[in-house]
C-alpha cells in the first residue's frame, strides 16, 4: 500500500484477514502480504495489536495469540473472528451494480459467471439492510432489488471483435465518419481500450492517419476489419474519458442555450457556463466550424449564437444548402 | 492511533461475545481502552466509535438490557455480524474483479471483494490492464433508496427540474435505472398520483425515509422503457427519408428494414421517429446529406426550421 492506511481501513483489513489466517495456519508472510496488499511491517504491526485484544478480563486464556515465527504467520484464540464481517449495504450494492452493468454488455464473455455471481450477491443484500427488516410477502420470497443498468448503445455490435483486438494488440482498420468534419475516412488504429460514456461506446487508440491518440464512437464506424498485424503493446497512456479536447488556437464560440439545450453544456467541453434565468450562456472552443454549425442548426430555436458572427452565417449557409435539396424535391 | 484500533477491536469482541446487552457504563468499566475517568470524554469517545463501526457495516444494535429494565445496552448479534456463506467460484470472482475494474468501482468495493475471496478460499486472478472501461458512477443516495425500496417505505426529497424551482416530492421507490449515463429513480409520485422517473443528479440535498416500512404494496413490474425512453427509438411513428451515399450506412442504423436505391446514388429508408424533437435534431445535423420525404407535415416542419435558420445570415 502506498499510503499508510487509516485506523478504520486497518480495522477493516484485520477483520477480513483474521478469518483467512485462522483457516490457513502457518501461511507464509509472502502469501499473506500479497493477498491482503500490505507490507511485512504493516502485517507485523497488525498482529502486535491483535495480541493485546481479546475478551474482557484480558487474562491468560482471553487474549488472541498472533505472531510471526520465521516466515510463518499464526493466529489463534480468535474464534469470534472466524467469519469476515458481512458486506455493508454499500459494498453489496456496489458489487451488484458492477456485475449488473457488465453482464449486459456484449463484449463480456464472462457474462454467465457474472449472472450467477449476481444471484448470490442479491441473496446477500437482504442481510445487509441494517435494522429495518426487508419486507417480503412470503418468507421464501427472494429479496430482489429492482436495479436496471442499461449500457446498450448503437454500434455496440462491434464490441466483441474490438475487445479481442485490444487484448491481442491487433491493428484494426475502420471506415469512420467523424463528428467534427462530416467526412468519411479510412483509418488504421492501434487499439488501446474500449470505453462507455453517456450512452455511447468509444474505441480508444493510436490513429495512424492523424498520428495521435483518438476516440472513435462505435456507432460512427461503418466497416471494421481486425487485421493480423500485432503492435507492440508497450506502455500506453491512460486515456481520459472520451471528450472533445479543445485547443488554445481554436475559435471561441459563445452560445445561449435555453432549457431544452442545457444538455449541451454537460456534453461538450465548455470553458465557461453562466445561468441567467432559464438561459445558460456557454463558451467553448472548436477547430471545426462545420461541426458547431450542424449542432446549432439541429438545436433550432433552443439556441442563439452570441458570437462569432461568422458562425451565424455558417449556420444560415448550411440551412440554405439543405433547403436547395428540398426545393429540388418539391419541383414539378 | 494504535490505541484506537486496539480499543475498537476490543469493543467488537466484547459486544459480540456478551450474553446480554452491555450498558455504556459496563463498556467503560470492562472493555480495554475505555477506562476514562472523565465521563464526558468517555461518552464522546464511545459515540464516535459506535458511529464509525456502524459505518463499516458492523451491526451494532441498541437493546433493552433485559425484559424488566428500561436500561439500554449494546450488542453485536453474531448472526448479523458474520458474512453468510456465499461461495463464489473462481470464475465468478474473476468476473466480479473485472467488473469492478471496468466500472472504476474498485475503491468502493475492493474490501467487499476481498471478503468474498476469503469466504471462497480463493483469490480472484489478477487481471491485466483493463480493456473495457465504463464511465459509470455509482448512483447517489443509493443506500437510502435501496433500503427504502426493499423495505417498501416512501422517501422524500427536494427535486429540481431544469430551469424550475426545486419542490418537495414524496415517492414510493420502485426501481433504480441507469440509462444513457444517468441514474433515475422510478416510482409512484404521491403528489402527481402517477409513476414518474426522477434523475438522481437533480435531487437537491438529502433523501429521507418518509414513512413506515411496508407502507406500499410490492410494486407491479416496472416497464422501465415506458418511464425512461430507450436509446433505440421504438415508437410506432416512422418517416420516409433519402440519404446521401456518405451517410447512408449511418441512417441505416435507425432504419426499419433495408434501404432502397434512389436517384443519384442516394438510398431511401423508412426510419423510426421516436422522440420528435430528437428526430428533427438528428435530421438537421445531417444537413444536405439527408432529406425527409414524408409524412408531409414532418417534411414541412423541417423546411420551416431550415427557412428560419437560413434567414439568420446576412
Amino acid at each position: 500500500m502506498s499510503r499508510p492506511a487509516s485506523t478504520l481501513q486497518r480495522l477493516e483489513r484485520i477483520l477480513t484477514m483474521v478469518p483467512w489466517l485462522l483457516d490457513h495456519p502457518g501461511a507464509s508472510v509472502e502469501e499473506v502480504t500479497a493477498r491482503f496488499g500490505l507490507s511485512r511491517d504493516e502485517l507485523s504491526s497488525d498482529l502486535d495489536i491483535l495480541g493485546y485484544c481479546g475478551l474482557p478480563g484480558y487474562g491468560g486464556g482471553d487474549l488472541v495469540e498472533a505472531w510471526i515465527v520465521g516466515d510463518r504467520v499464526t493466529v489463534r484464540m480468535a474464534d469470534f473472528f472466524s467469519r469476515p464481517l458481512r458486506l455493508s449495504l454499500r459494498e453489496a450494492l456496489t458489487l451488484l451494480l458492477a456485475a449488473r452493468a457488465l453482464s449486459g454488455v456484449a463484449a463480456f464473455p464472462e457474462s454467465p459467471a457474472l449472472a450467477t455471481a449476481e444471484r448470490k450477491l442479491t441473496d446477500l443484500l437482504g442481510a445487509s439492510v441494517a435494522e429495518a427488516p426487508v419486507r417480503r410477502e412470503r418468507d421464501d420470497e427472494p429479496v430482489s432489488p429492482r436495479i436496471a443498468v442499461d449500457l446498450r448503445a448503437q454500434g455496440d455490435e462491434h464490441l466483441p471483435a474490438l475487445r479481442e483486438a485490444v487484448v491481442e494488440g491487433r491493428v484494426v482498420r475502420i471506415t469512420y465518419r467523424s463528428a467534427s468534419k462530416a467526412e468519411v475516412t479510412r483509418r488504421e488504429v492501434e487499439p488501446w481500450g474500449l470505453s462507455g460514456s453517456l450512452g455511447s461506446w468509444y474505441l480508444q487508440g493510436y490513429c495512424r492517419l492523424v498520428q495521435g491518440p483518438r476516440d472513435f464512437r462505435l456507432d460512427r464506424i461503418r466497416d471494421l476489419e481486425v487485421t493480423d498485424e500485432v503492435t507492440d503493446a508497450g506502455e500506453r497512456p491512460a486515456l481520459p474519458p472520451p471528450a472533445y479536447q479543445p485547443a488554445e488556437h481554436h475559435e471561441q464560440v459563445v452560445l445561449d442555450l435555453d432549457v431544452r439545450a442545457w444538455w449541451v453544456a454537460e456534453w461538450a467541453v465548455v470553458e465557461d457556463a453562466t445561468d441567467r434565468g432559464d438561459v445558460r450562456r456557454v463558451t467553448l472552443r472548436t477547430g471545426e466550424r462545420e461541426w458547431i454549425a450542424r449542432l446549432v442548426l439541429g438545436l433550432g430555436d433552443a439556441v442563439r449564437v452570441v458570437e462569432p458572427p461568422e458562425l451565424t452565417e455558417a449556420v444560415a449557409a448550411l440551412a440554405r444548402r439543405t433547403l436547395a435539396r428540398y426545393r429540388a424535391g418539391d419541383g414539378p | 492511533m494504535t490505541e484506537r484500533l486496539e480499543r475498537l477491536l476490543n469493543l467488537v469482541i466484547a459486544l459480540r461475545e456478551t450474553r446480554r446487552p452491555m450498558t455504556a457504563e459496563e463498556v467503560r468499566r470492562r472493555v480495554a481502552g475505555y477506562g476514562q475517568p472523565d465521563h464526558e470524554a468517555f461518552r464522546r469517545m464511545f459515540e464516535r466509535d459506535k458511529a464509525d463501526l456502524r459505518a463499516l457495516g458492523v451491526p451494532l444494535e441498541t437493546r433493552r438490557v433485559d425484559r424488566w429494565s428500561d436500561l439500554q445496552g449494546y450488542r453485536i448479534d453474531p448472526r448479523h455480524y458474520d458474512l453468510p456463506e456465499v461461495r463464489l467460484d473462481r470464475d465468478e470472482l474473476a468476473a466480479l474483479a473485472l467488473a469492478l475494474q471496468a466500472t472504476g468501482l474498485v475503491d468502493e468495493a475492493g474490501v467487499g471483494l476481498l471478503k468474498l475471496e476469503v469466504d471462497a478460499g480463493e483469490a480472484a486472478p489478477h487481471s491485466p490492464r483493463p480493456v473495457v472501461g465504463v464511465a459509470f458512477e455509482a448512483p447517489p443516495h443509493r443506500e437510502v433508496l435501496l433500503a427504502a425500496q426493499l423495505t417498501r417505505a416512501p422517501v422524500r426529497f427536494r427535486y429540481r427540474p431544469p430551469g424550475r424551482e426545486p419542490s418537495a416530492r414524496t415517492v414510493d421507490p420502485h426501481a433504480l435505472v441507469h440509462r444513457r449515463g444517468r441514474w433515475y429513480l422510478v416510482g409512484h409520485d404521491h403528489d402527481r398520483g402517477e409513476s414518474r422517473a426522477f434523475r438522481l443528479d437533480r435531487i437537491a440535498g438529502k433523501v429521507t425515509m418518509a414513512g413506515e416500512p411496508g407502507a406500499f404494496p410490492p410494486p407491479p413490474a416496472v416497464d422501465v422503457d415506458d418511464v425512461v425512453p430507450a436509446p433505440a427509438p421504438g415508437g410506432p411513428e416512422t418517416a420516409e427519408v433519402v440519404a446521401a451515399p456518405e451517410v447512408a450506412w449511418l441512417v441505416a442504423r435507425r432504419a426499419r428494414g433495408g434501404g432502397r436505391p434512389d436517384a443519384g446514388g442516394w438510398t431511401a429508408y423508412t426510419v423510426a421517429v421516436g422522440d420528435r424533437g430528437d428526430f428533427l435534431r438528428w435530421v438537421l445535423e445531417l444537413g444536405p446529406d439527408l432529406e425527409v420525404r414524408g409524412p408531409a407535415e414532418l417534411r414541412a416542419e423541417v423546411v420551416e426550421r431550415l427557412q428560419r435558420a437560413a434567414g439568420g445570415g446576412r
